[in-house]
């Protein structure tokens, strides 16, 4: 299941660059744009925390919790 | 006189510690797939409309709707995930992983509540927008 989840993490990612992309071509607001990047970044932090993570990993999640609390 | 009791060394078998931990650790699995499941498909869905509403020239304030949108897929999925963080707790062997569970479930509680304040003041605002337009 880990593999599953790295990979779902990999998808979240991705589909949050499309996501913000989207938002900043049509919007045309940096932080707007930078914040449902993050939003995504987070989902994908999520679904690495449920694959067994290790300290670096809950390091992130933490790490992207407060960007995306600063940006808000 | 010894009296045979064999409905309790079955039980024993039933309730053995190595057999509940692997119950509780395939509980775990289940609400914890369960939780990442949620977070994935709204992380789609919120793609999807990301696209659309940039697709028909939407304004900043929709773009805002959908991200809040993402946002109650979080927290539902958060939820599961903090309900295996309990579960988890039953069966953590070692000091480092009840430290790990800790900072997991810190991050995640940390995450839902400030997520489901967003949410709220989303909802007041759309409330005082309807006000306003009656």
């Amino acid at each position: 299941m880990t593999d599953l989840l790295q990979a779902g993490a990999a998808v979240c990612a991705a589909l949050g660059l499309v996501s913000a992309v989207a938002v900043l071509v049509r919007g045309r607001d940096l932080r707007l744009g930078a914040c449902v990047l993050l939003d995504f970044l987070t989902a994908a932090g999520l679904l690495r925390l449920a694959a067994d993570p290790g300290w670096r990993d809950v390091a992130a999640a933490a790490a992207l919790v407060l960007a995306r609390l600063v940006l808000r | 006189m010894i009296i045979a009791l064999p409905h309790i060394s079955s039980a024993e078998g039933f309730l053995s510690e190595d057999l509940l931990r692997e119950y509780v650790d395939l509980l775990v699995r289940l609400v914890e797939a369960a939780g990442a499941l949620i977070i994935f498909v709204g992380a789609v869905i919120a793609t999807v409309r990301f696209v659309q509403a940039a697709a028909h020239k939407r304004t900043e304030q929709r773009f805002t709707r959908i991200r809040l949108g993402l946002g109650r897929y979080l927290a539902l999925g958060l939820e599961f995930q903090l309900a295996s963080d309990i579960l988890s707790t039953a069966i953590a062997p070692s000091f480092e992983e009840i430290g790990k569970l800790a900072a997991i479930a810190a991050i995640r509680t940390a995450l839902n509540y400030f997520l489901n304040k967003e949410i709220a003041e989303e909802r007041e605002e759309v409330e005082r927008d309807r006000a306003e337009q009656a």
